[in-house]
């Protein structure tokens, strides 16, 4: 497939392809910033400095 | 001067040993007999690092310093904005990049005492994990000249590894900071997701995008990031989260934490030799105290999906007008990666940024429940020979990308902190390598670990045969 133009079709159809099977089930509220939250919620305290 | 590290330097240039003068003319030497045939630089700023050195020298006479990098050699991946100097960004155009403000990381670097050698090679718009450039020369490997660098940060990875600087800044979207320091032999840190500014910095991806420091020893690396670390209000990704001394957490010991060897994923289908080193070094920190397991980890493969949904769509709004305007000065492959960001609907976007958050929790929820780190290849084999790197059709070299960066891109999608530690060689001298990687803004226990790892081992003092 080096006809760039197929090539990219079929890039672009792979990864929806891949989105739309994995976000099926997808809460209504999962926002973009969920993952900032994720980070976060997980860190440990820091130690501060003096 | 060569084998030296940050600390070591600044400990001799607080004691008079050397002077700031002295090492930056060091530096200078070895990068005019050298670089000639490495290209990991694109600009030397020869004239600025010695005026700056002359004055760090006049301030060490008069007793004061200016912090404990007072005097010591640095040098910058070409997308970082440093006032007075271009930012190619790797492309052909000389000053591809500007920002209103100086690169938040280089101006903190500079007032703790450091200098400016100059501008690192990389490779163009940092998309490729080998290190090639058309425009400014292929980086090549200091340990086996013909060989892959590691990209993008690729002049960042070599010039640590070539005794050019004594630490250099990377940036990493998916593992540009970790990969040429795996294949150069050098340590390499991607701290977590808005752990340092990327203000200043040409993004690639901001969702995406990190920034860190590449140098000799994680000990060094622990004392770059404590100085580029912490909340920045000029980029609103950077956390306000406190910067813990991580120097002096360097020392605690590692026994009794849990590290993770996944089982699934990270050693399919890489070389014996990296396996096996790999996995000694898990050994080792086993024998330090650590307990060390067996983990299954969530399939990498949809984080990978992911990530390419969302840098790919970043990278084409970012890069629209060179790749609309002036599409025949990219790379073909570059070219070709830059227009599937053009086709990615909106839709498809969104979705992945909102399963990057759920998939993110499950990670960490599911991961750091049993472990406080993982331990994993960083390159599924020693640096690739370049023509190899860049042999065959547009097609096969972009695919080549994505089997090379496999191990690292997770991570990226994931924010977490990853760092690179060399840990031996294959039979023909090419550096292997192991990634730590910890949880969200716990640098210090993935330092910790590396640090451990070197003080148990003697790679890391061994330099490239040039």
């Amino acid at each position: 497939m080096h006809d760039p133009e197929k090539r990219v079709s079929a890039d672009v159809a792979g990864l929806a392809a891949a989105i739309e099977r994995m976000a099926a089930d997808l809460a209504i509220g999962e926002e973009p910033a969920g993952f900032v939250l994720a980070l976060d919620g997980d860190a440990k305290p820091a130690e501060p400095r003096d | 001067m060569t084998d030296w590290t940050i600390q070591t330097l600044a400990r001799a240039m607080a004691a008079r040993k050397i002077s700031p003068v002295e090492a930056v003319q060091t530096c200078l030497d070895r990068i005019a007999r050298l670089d000639g045939r490495v290209h990991a630089f694109i600009t030397v700023d020869a004239e600025g690092a010695l005026a700056t050195a002359r004055a760090l020298e006049d301030e060490l006479a008069a007793g004061q310093s200016r912090g404990p990098l007072h005097g010591v050699p640095l040098a910058y991946k070409d997308l970082c904005h440093v006032p007075g100097l271009p930012t190619s960004c790797g492309t052909k155009t000389r000053e591809y990049f500007t920002s209103p403000t100086e690169c938040t990381a280089v101006a903190r670097l500079r007032a703790a005492g450091a200098v400016t050698l100059g501008k690192l090679n990389m490779t163009e718009l940092a998309m490729g994990p080998f290190g090639d450039n058309a425009h400014h020369g292929d980086v090549q490997n200091p340990w086996k000249f013909g060989h892959c660098s590691g990209g993008s940060s690729s002049g960042s990875g070599a010039a640590v590894a070539a005794g050019f600087a004594l630490g250099t800044l990377g940036s990493d979207t998916g593992g540009s900071i970790r990969l040429p320091a795996a294949c150069c032999g050098v340590v390499g840190l991607k701290p977590t997701y808005g752990r340092v500014s990327r203000a200043g910095v040409m993004p690639l991806s901001w969702s995406m995008d990190h920034l860190g420091p590449l140098t000799r020893t994680v000990a060094d690396a622990a004392l770059l990031l404590e100085v580029v670390a912490g909340y920045d209000p000029h980029d609103a990704t950077s956390s306000r989260r406190g910067v813990p001394y991580y120097q002096r957490l360097l020392e605690s010991p590692i026994g009794g934490l849990r590290v993770g060897v996944p089982e699934n994923f990270y050693f399919d289908g890489i070389t014996p030799e990296m396996d096996a080193a790999v996995r000694a070094a898990a050994e080792i920190l086993g024998g330090l105290g650590a307990l060390v397991s067996p983990i299954r980890v969530p399939d990498p493969r949809t984080l990978t999906d992911i990530g390419n949904v969302i840098s790919r769509s970043e990278s084409a709004v970012l890069h629209a007008r060179l790749a609309r305007d002036r599409p025949h000065e990219l790379q073909p492959a570059v070219r070709a990666r830059l227009e599937i960001g053009f086709h990615i609907s909106a839709h498809d976007y969104l979705q992945a940024l909102r399963l990057r958050s759920r998939l993110a929790r499950e990670f960490i929820a599911e991961v750091f429940a049993e472990v406080d780190a993982l331990v994993v290849p960083v390159i599924p084999e020693p640096a690739p020979a370049l023509e190899t790197a860049k042999s065959g059709s547009v097609d096969d070299v972009v695919a080549r990308m994505g089997r090379f960066s496999r191990l690292t891109r997770p991570f990226n999608v994931l924010g977490l902190p990853a760092l690179t530690v060399p840990c031996g060689f294959s039979s023909d001298r090419r550096p292997l390598a192991l990634q730590i990687v910890g949880r969200a803004f716990d640098e210090a226990t993935t330092l910790r670990l590396g640090h451990a790892y070197q003080q148990a081992t003697a790679w890391h003092h061994e330099g490239p045969p040039l």
